[in-house]
């Protein structure tokens, strides 16, 4: 590579000079271009080199072909699944890198399930999910055409699980929507603790605030909540929710550490600048004391 | 006020305030760098010894966070954090499979909390304890 040539010979030519004491301020000269250089140009250089999550190759060919076959691309493009670099062969199987056997049994390709499939297949990852919907009276009726994941989550366009999955157009397709709405009451108020408890995580992130942890404990207390509606059970939702709820509230003490701490940095900041202004003013008038 | 009693008082002022500018500045210097006190005993916790029988786990709470005991079949005791180390969920403890599962994303980890199966990047962490008669004592 002619870039790690020209690193090498900058490097080799260093090595080679002579160290005296007419030549250090060279040396250190050398080196920061070195570093500098190797900061400017190879940095990036490496970051292009080695892309994360390449795309597989069932992307390229589908992409090509009629509607039928594309459009599921199309809609992965904008799934939750697409957003977390999770590929066509995290659920379908099949060898994602090469070409002629990407869709070979061989290589573990498992095509479209079957209808009363659907659940055993996207239940490999969502494990929790899957259990709480087999005992459900959705999952009780999945031998009998009862409605499976893709019948209300989609089939590629999956998107991040909410409350606006449940509405009166999605669940009077199958029956009244009465039963559906008591659940989405019940878990309305917990809902938006979360939306808001996420937006302020998300808040601090922008200004650089570490809020891995935050973020995960939010991410299992919201995954055990919107497993909860698998159960179709307002009993349950109503026993559950008052422990998610004191869940959210230690992330929400957290946060309002954050807020006191942020508080306290404004002000300490605040007075910070005041005594520098003032030590300003101060050593200006000792000036002109000598004038 | 001649100059030299503006001086002395202009300098007596600067050395206050530079005073407690070095103060301010080092002061979370010090914090940061002082060790804490206190958090051994407050981070420990005891657990009867008779509540983890052979082949089971017990969860409980540690650190703010879920944690977990496993007495494996021939007695090992193991202490571990719960907390996936995918996405943060809690693991379940599998009895018939001796093992744990994680019911957001099926990440797998042994008895021993290495990763078996699933998307999860790394073991689950962990945690010191020690047992003394009839009591476990972790953290």
């Amino acid at each position: 590579m002619n870039v790690e040539k020209v690193f090498a010979t900058e490097a080799q030519r260093l090595r080679d000079k002579r160290p005296g004491i007419s030549s250090v301020p060279l040396c250190l000269r050398g080196l920061t271009s070195v570093l500098l250089f190797a900061l400017v140009v190879l940095l990036p250089l490496l970051a292009f080199a080695a892309p994360e999550n390449a795309e597989p190759v069932c992307i390229e060919c589908h992409s090509k072909l009629p509607e039928k076959y594309s459009q599921p691309v199309t809609l992965w493009r904008g799934s939750i699944h697409a957003e977390n670099g999770i590929f066509c062969n995290g659920c379908h199987g099949g060898d994602p890198k090469d070409a002629a056997n990407a869709m070979s049994p061989a290589r573990g390709f498992l095509g479209v399930p079957k209808e009363d499939a659907i659940p055993a297949f996207c239940g490999r990852c969502h494990v929790g999910v899957l259990k709480d919907y087999l005992n459900s009276a959705h999952g009780r009726k999945l031998a009998h055409g009862g409605p499976t994941c893709v019948t209300c989550h989609g089939s590629h366009q999956v998107v991040k699980a909410s409350l606006e999955l449940i509405n009166e157009k999605s669940c009077s397709r199958c029956h009244s929507y009465e039963r559906a709405k008591v659940i989405r009451a019940a878990m309305q108020e917990t809902e938006a603790l979360i939306v808001a408890i996420e937006s302020r995580i998300s808040g601090y992130k922008m200004t650089g605030t570490d809020t891995a942890k935050l973020e995960q404990e939010l991410f299992a207390v919201r995954n055990r909540f919107h497993t909860l509606f698998h159960n179709v059970n307002v009993e349950l939702v109503k026993q559950e929710s008052a422990g998610i709820q004191a869940d959210l509230k230690k992330i929400k003490v957290v946060l309002d550490r954050f807020d006191d701490s942020r508080q306290r940095r404004a002000i300490a900041g605040a007075v910070a600048v005041s005594v520098m202004l003032l030590i300003a003013l101060l050593l200006h008038l000792l000036r002109k004391t000598f004038d | 006020m001649d100059n030299s009693s503006r001086r002395t008082f202009l300098g007596l002022c600067l050395g206050g305030l530079g005073a407690v500018a070095a103060a301010a500045f080092s002061w979370p210097l010090f914090r940061y760098l002082a060790p804490r006190t206190g958090s051994d005993a407050a981070g420990k916790v005891v657990i009867p010894a008779a509540d983890v029988r052979e082949g089971e786990a017990k969860f409980f709470e540690y650190a703010g966070s879920s944690a977990v005991l496993v007495r494996k079949r021939g007695g090992d005791l193991v202490a571990f954090s719960a907390v996936c180390t995918h996405l943060g969920c809690i693991v379940q403890w599998e009895k018939d499979k001796q093992d744990f599962l994680c019911p957001c994303h099926g990440g797998h980890f042994s008895a021993d909390g290495s990763v078996t199966a699933g998307p999860p990047p790394k073991p689950l962490n962990k945690l010191p304890f020690s047992v003394s008669g009839d009591s476990i004592t972790v953290g």
